[in-house]
């Protein structure tokens, strides 16, 4: 759906991003740019640096060189707690929920700064079926199986109401049918409004949700374009493979 | 002006040997582990009383202080296994469990021999130089330290325990994949630590009043050389050592004992903040500084 | 069925039961176990500072005492130095923020340094033994401040909280301490149960997760570590008037443990546990020391050992869980569903 005043220019701007770690460069160069509005899909062989690109837009690592800006606002000195209440939600692939708290607490440390107190249970409710955890609130984060904790942690990384939502990898260990329920929600969430960008390997979410591919390589850019250009692209196959 | 010159170098040498011998048991479990042990202290406390205890019964402090470490070497075993085992990955809980121990310990003394125990007097007598008199035994104890060195080394390079050791510290999960008996090692390495602990507790008891609260002399020092030197018991705590040990020394001369003690204190603090990971800290990034910048071979 | 918004736990009942206890017992008893329970609440306040700092956001500090030494010190010196009326009131307040100023700025110097677990217990361990040691040996006559002298181990002499000219002693003194009690208490869990108390329990478990919610969790840590400090210092506040007497000892390796083991045998992570159990275990202390003194705290040490390894929630607080699981059947659960039956996660046409 179109905002009659949709904001101008690009969400999100990584312009001339450099990481280096000693003497690895982990990202060189790197030029991104993601759009309101759009669903965009970062892949790349292992060791491309799409994880470090995340953690430099969340704040778990500043640029050596080079700037990112976040909805007009030039971040890469921000805090992350800062870069978060701008509208900046991630699911990270390593569990990032509570274990030691329960399902309901979980959600309400996401949830409780954009939710009125006089309707806090209500809205922790709904965040909880949204997930379709309804019936599990007592129980502590930890017992519950992985798919389980992986919707909990979706849930909580939107109840935010964020501008735009991060995912690292979201169907990793899960099943088909798991996975086809992971893309439909992104694909919703982002009718909805929300812009998402999402790292992935699995090649068949990505054909299912993609509109737009950023393909990494040993740090840089190496392609970008629809789903399919990009597999009519043989350089990407060549960097997969090995060839280049 | 020599006498001077000796004098400095004596309080330094007993400042160093002090803070080395009281720290380095509890460096060896901190560093493999990461486990702080509370109850140091009363493990230096046990290997006093038993050094004590068979020293007033006719056997040669030269046996007595060597057979303390083995008791307490056996005793730390037993801890390990009954308490600190549980709590690996509980790092703020293992702090208080083994306070409780270091409590029911000094306690569990106090209930059976007492406030107090006949001591055993200081050997080898003292030497003088100009109008200052030395004792020999604090020149004994430096000696002592600088041997320790050269075993831990020995231990830790050149044998298969210390080989497994180092393995377990870097990585425990590969060396366990490697066949490396972890639990065993971290049994094993407590034990060693609870020795070296005994083993400065009975090397101290000539030197000091025997009584339940014998820990509490040492435990401030011992903790505040550990965070210093970092996890690195064989490079970090004889250089913290000898840093602290200078510094308290100065101090002490200058101003007394409760200043001296104030300073180390503040520059635990100091370093805590600066430089966490201590001594260890900065020769880890010494030695992984980036390849551009190191010399050519 | 309203989840998690219920006032009927084990807990809140032993709360009223101790409010109650604690609210007529000057009735039945006589002056001296009145100003022995004064003197309890008063201490209490360092456990419960725990409490909310350990239990919530887990900070491990060894530092209240240092808070407590301050605020009795900083008390003191003020009294002593201004007379008048109402001057013991402004001492309180004196002491209560100059602990709340040196926690904030110790809070500052370690939260924001990046130091955190363990290195927090052992650099407030280190302060306050050079607070102690420092303070032993003030004990010359040229440590005053002003009129006040510092005393070293002799004990500084402090003067009681008067009203106008009148000392409080008896019932009035107890039933203002009570206050203090119940008001902090209740302040705290009030806290607790906002958006920021349930900020620290989330800070507690993953602090760079935390972040990525939002929540400035340093500014935080150093928030609930200040209120820490002040309540830390409104103890030793209200233990130095009620003796008129404070030394360093009061800030030393015992003063500093004994409230993490009261609160690691009680229970950390309710506020009303390491408050009652507080109050109980100083009692049983105090009545130990006269029969059998070491036992006391052999037993204490084995208690606090016990529930570190097998209740590591603490025996108090695991017993008003345990309460709630039977008596109210609070956590009446489905099991965890599997992931291989039916598919986590909402069904088609459920996500608006």
């Amino acid at each position: 759906m179109t905002d009659p005043v949709a904001p101008k220019g690009p969400l999100l701007v990584l312009k001339d991003v450099s990481k280096r770690f000693g003497g690895l460069r982990a990202v060189s160069d790197l030029n991104l740019a993601v759009r309101h509005g759009e669903l965009r899909c970062l892949i790349g062989p292992n060791g491309a640096g799409k994880s470090t690109v995340f953690k430099l837009i969340i704040g778990f690592e500043r640029p050596t060189t080079g700037t990112i800006t976040f909805d007009g606002a030039v971040i890469d000195r921000w805090p992350r707690w800062r870069r978060a209440r701008q509208g900046l939600s991630v699911k990270m692939q390593v569990p990032g929920i509570y274990p030691e708290l329960s399902v309901h607490d979980n959600m309400r440390v996401a949830a409780q700064y954009h939710v009125k107190s006089g309707q806090m249970e209500e809205a922790i409710d709904r965040l909880i079926a949204r997930v379709g955890l309804t019936g599990l609130e007592r129980e502590l984060a930890k017992n519950l199986s992985h798919g389980q904790q992986q919707w909990l942690e979706i849930g909580m990384a939107l109840s935010v109401n964020p501008k735009l939502l991060l995912l690292d990898e979201p169907t990793a260990g899960m099943g088909p049918g798991e996975t086809e329920a992971t893309a439909r929600l992104v694909e919703s969430l982002n009718a909805d409004g929300v812009t998402i960008m999402v790292i992935e390997h699995d090649m068949t979410f990505v054909r299912q949700i993609a509109r737009t591919i950023t393909v990494m390589n040993l740090g840089r850019v190496f392609a970008e374009g629809t789903i399919a250009e990009i597999e009519a692209n043989q350089g990407v196959m060549d960097i997969y493979l090995g060839r280049t | 002006m020599l006498n001077g010159v000796f004098n400095a170098f004596y309080q330094f040498e007993v400042s160093f040997s002090f803070l080395f011998l009281s720290a380095i048991g509890l460096a060896v479990i901190f560093g493999m582990m990461g486990v702080i042990n509370l109850a140091h202290g009363e493990f230096m406390m046990l290997g006093a009383y038993i050094t004590t205890i068979v020293a007033t019964h006719g056997v040669p402090l030269i046996v007595a202080v060597p057979l303390a470490a083995l008791g307490v070497a056996l005793f730390g075993a037993v801890v390990e296994i009954l308490v600190v085992r549980r709590l690996y990955g509980r790092l703020l809980d293992s702090v208080a469990a083994t306070w409780a121990v270091g409590l029911i310990m000094s306690q569990g003394m106090l209930i059976l021999t007492g406030p107090s125990m006949q001591g055993v007097s200081s050997p080898f007598g003292s030497f003088a130089i100009g109008q200052t008199s030395y004792a020999w035994y604090r020149v004994f104890l430096g000696v002592v330290s600088l041997a320790l060195i050269v075993f831990l080394y020995l231990l830790f390079m050149k044998t298969r325990y210390g080989l497994r050791a180092r393995a377990t510290i870097q990585n425990a999960p590969i060396a366990r994949a490697l066949g490396v008996d972890t639990a065993r090692m971290y049994t094993v390495t407590f034990a060693l630590g609870s020795a070296l602990a005994g083993l400065a507790g009975g090397l101290f008891a000539p030197t000091a009043t025997i009584v339940p609260f014998f820990g509490t002399n040492y435990i401030v020092e011992a903790f505040v050389t550990v965070i210093v030197g970092g996890a690195n018991a064989l490079i970090g705590t004889p250089i913290a050592a000898a840093l602290l040990g200078g510094i308290a020394a100065t101090l002490g001369t200058e101003y007394g004992l409760y200043i001296a003690r104030v300073g180390l204190l503040l520059a635990t603090i100091i370093v805590i903040r600066v430089l966490p990971q201590g001594v260890t800290g900065l020769i880890d990034r010494w030695r992984m500084r980036p390849i551009e910048s190191r010399s050519t071979r | 069925m309203r989840r998690g918004a219920s006032l009927l736990t084990a807990e809140n009942v032993a709360f009223v039961i101790f409010f109650l206890f604690l609210l007529v017992y000057p009735i039945t008893t006589d002056e001296f176990s009145l100003l022995n329970t004064a003197y309890f609440m008063a201490i209490t306040l360092i456990p419960l500072s725990l409490a909310m700092i350990w239990g919530k956001a887990g900070i491990l500090s060894f530092g209240q005492t240092a808070f407590f030494g301050i605020g009795g010190y900083l008390y003191g010196i003020y009294t002593l130095n201004v007379l008048g009326s109402g001057a013991t009131w402004i001492g309180i307040l004196v002491g209560v923020l100059g602990g709340g100023i040196v926690a904030a700025v110790l809070g500052w110097f370690m939260f924001y340094g990046g130091i955190n677990d363990v290195f927090v217990g052992l650099t407030t361990l280190a302060l306050t033994l050079v607070l102690q040691t420092f303070m032993a040996q003030t004990a010359g006559d040229e440590w005053m401040v002003g009129e006040a002298r510092l005393n070293g181990y002799n004990g500084m002499y402090v003067p009681q909280i008067s009203v106008g000219d009148m000392p409080l002693f008896g019932r009035p003194l107890y039933y203002l301490y009570f206050v203090f009690l119940i008001g902090i208490y209740l302040l705290l869990r009030w806290l607790a149960a906002s958006r920021w108390g349930y900020g620290l329990l989330a800070l507690q478990e993953n602090r760079p997760r935390t972040e990525t919610f939002g929540y400035n969790v340093r500014l935080m840590q150093v928030q609930v570590f200040g209120l820490a400090g002040c309540i830390a210092a409104l103890s030793g506040v209200l233990y130095a008037s009620w003796g008129s007497y404070i030394d360093p000892s009061s800030m030393g390796l015992t003063a500093a443990i004994t409230p993490v083991i009261y609160v690691a045998i009680g229970g950390r992570r309710s506020l009303t546990a390491a408050m009652i159990s507080s109050m109980i275990l100083m009692k049983l202390s105090q009545s130990l020391a006269s029969t059998a003194p070491e036992y006391a705290l052999v037993i204490f040490g084995l208690l606090a050992l016990l529930a570190v390894l097998f209740v590591p929630e603490g025996f108090m607080a695991a017993a008003f869980n345990a309460i709630d699981r039977w008596l109210f059947r609070r956590s009446a659960v489905a099991p965890a569903r599997e992931a291989g039956d039916v598919a986590p996660g909402p069904r088609p046409g459920e996500l608006t």
